[in-house]
């Protein structure tokens, strides 16, 4: 018997270049508005949940103590990108086993710290010493993608004409101005047929929400809440030869099991935050997660049924290619976004009468697995 | 007070001793990979436990010097230039990410392609009078 989890606040500040700001000087002002949006005392909190991946020993324990939160147990969780949806899913488990009744999560990472380039993946990774960077995986998934289906390099830019569209409505977001397709197509090439502007950028970032068990709900009178109707964590498989790479086995399985737990399919949602590091990611998970057949993704993207207006908003933030990638703290900023958008506060990109999120995110650069993890939350407006 | 049954002392592996996985073999130089004795699975590099059946019998193998390209990308960053990087689907079934040259044919998903060495250095490049679609498609 499991019990339902809310979230029932969110905060974070804008994604960006904040080179002027610790973890700490990152995570501290989310973590006060998160708490004072929940209407909690910072006594109501059980236990911490931190997600990130580079910010070194006890980056929690450094953000906690500059508001005297102790004695709880504070949890660091690195799982690259999906660090802090997996501490959202460390949370989740406490609280819906009973073990808690409320958990702050934190998202935080600090990229400008490395001075640019690509995402500095581990040395010991044996396709890492042989040069491998994340941009030229999804190239090579992109590149077998257009090989196999009639998606274009045009496509690809549609993705990210639609990223920047959504947030150029996205206070939160690190890129805020619209781009046209000639305009990505003619930027610095990365890793063919990848440009600059089909990758998202370095950034820095922080995200907090609170999550409470119905019985805490209810005694602290919070103002506001979703319900979190299926938190799933997979890792991924590894194979020593022949790997589709169109379809990254880890999400779709991440997502059928989420399916099942909220006990509703792809066609109910209303919005998705997806894992569009790049903008192939976006088209291969339209098929991963059923919203496509097997390389029609296009017909999706074309038709604008994924954008305002459409079936279902995919990444109404701007996702990861126009609000940002921090990556330990991209997956809490997912959460915010669905927090706001299905609590009717997501001003000019709010989604009309939201109910149904999903929010996924990945965290790869490990030889012989499509990702390392995958974590996908599906939540309900209640 | 002694107990005469005692613990395994389980034992590191090695594994950094050599970042290359070119090796030395009675053909020359090839692509040194692992099979194992117990399921038969092939896998790239030094392995001590198999990845599938967790069979620690395992023998040092050299791996086909032919295969088919399954993608490839050119990267213009992380380093001086350009450089080509793909995976190849080797005609054991084992995948290797690799350095690629064009060799005068232009790269395509599906084309046969076959290790070469260069000093230190190894890479794959198509096959002469290669095609696509000769073993994936």
């Amino acid at each position: 018997m499991t019990e339902d989890v809310f979230v029932v606040s969110a905060a974070m500040i804008p994604f960006g270049k904040h080179r002027s700001s610790s973890y700490v000087g990152l995570a501290v002002s989310p973590l006060v508005d998160a708490l004072r949006g929940a209407g909690m005392e910072k006594s109501d909190v059980d236990a911490v949940y931190v997600g990130h991946s580079i910010g070194g020993m006890m980056t929690g324990q450094r953000i906690c103590k500059e508001i005297g939160l102790g004695t709880v147990p504070t949890v660091n969780v690195d799982n690259a990108c999906s660090s802090g949806a997996t501490a959202i899913h460390e949370a989740w488990t406490a609280i819906s086993q009973g073990l808690i009744d409320v958990a702050v999560v934190v998202g935080v990472e600090k990229l400008t710290q490395f001075g640019g380039g690509t995402l500095p993946l581990s040395p010991e990774d044996r396709e890492v010493k042989q040069g491998i960077v994340m941009p030229a995986v999804y190239a090579m998934r992109a590149t077998r993608y257009l090989h196999e289906t009639e998606a274009t390099v045009e496509d690809l830019a549609l993705v990210s004409v639609k990223a920047r569209k959504h947030g150029a409505l996205n206070p939160f977001a690190q890129f805020r101005s619209e781009v046209t397709v000639d305009q990505v197509l003619s930027a610095r090439p990365v890793a063919d047929p990848l440009t600059l502007l089909m990758c998202c950028p370095t950034g820095d970032g922080a995200a907090v929400v609170v999550l409470a068990s119905e019985r805490a709900r209810n005694r602290l009178a919070t103002p506001k809440a979703i319900r979190v109707a299926a938190s799933i964590l997979h890792s991924g498989e590894v194979e020593e030869g022949y790997r589709d790479m169109t379809m990254p086995e880890i999400s779709q399985h991440s997502a059928r099991d989420a399916y099942a737990m909220a006990a509703i399919g792809p066609e109910d949602l209303d919005m998705i935050e997806l894992h569009d590091a790049f903008s192939i990611a976006e088209l291969v998970y339209y098929e991963a997660f059923g919203l496509a057949e097997r390389g029609r993704a296009v017909d999706l993207l074309r038709d604008g049924k994924t954008t305002f207006g459409g079936d279902v908003v995919v990444n109404p933030s701007g996702g990861l290619l126009s609000k940002g990638h921090p990556v330990g703290a991209s997956g809490v900023a997912q959460v915010a976004e669905a927090f706001w958008q299905l609590t009717g506060v997501a001003g000019a990109r709010q989604i009309e009468d939201a109910r149904w999120a999903m929010t996924h995110v990945t965290g790869g650069g490990t030889a012989g697995l499509d990702h390392g993890a995958c974590t996908i939350h599906i939540f309900e407006g209640v | 007070m002694t107990s005469k049954r005692e613990a395994t002392v389980s034992r590191p592996n090695a594994d950094l001793e050599s970042d290359s996985l070119l090796g030395s073999f009675p053909d020359g130089p090839r692509l040194v990979g692992t099979k194992c004795d117990r399921c038969g699975r092939a896998m790239i590099g030094v392995r001590v436990v198999c990845s599938t059946c967790v069979g620690t019998d395992v023998s040092r193998i050299e791996l086909p010097t032919t295969g088919v390209l399954y993608t490839f990308t050119r990267l213009h960053v992380g380093g001086d230039g350009v450089r080509i990087l793909g995976y190849v689907d080797l005609d054991d079934d084992v995948r290797t990410l690799a350095d690629l040259r064009e060799n005068g044919t232009p790269l395509q998903p599906g084309l046969r392609v076959e290790l070469g060495v260069d000093g230190d250095n190894w890479f794959f490049a198509p096959v002469s009078g290669a095609t696509e679609g000769q073993s994936d498609d």
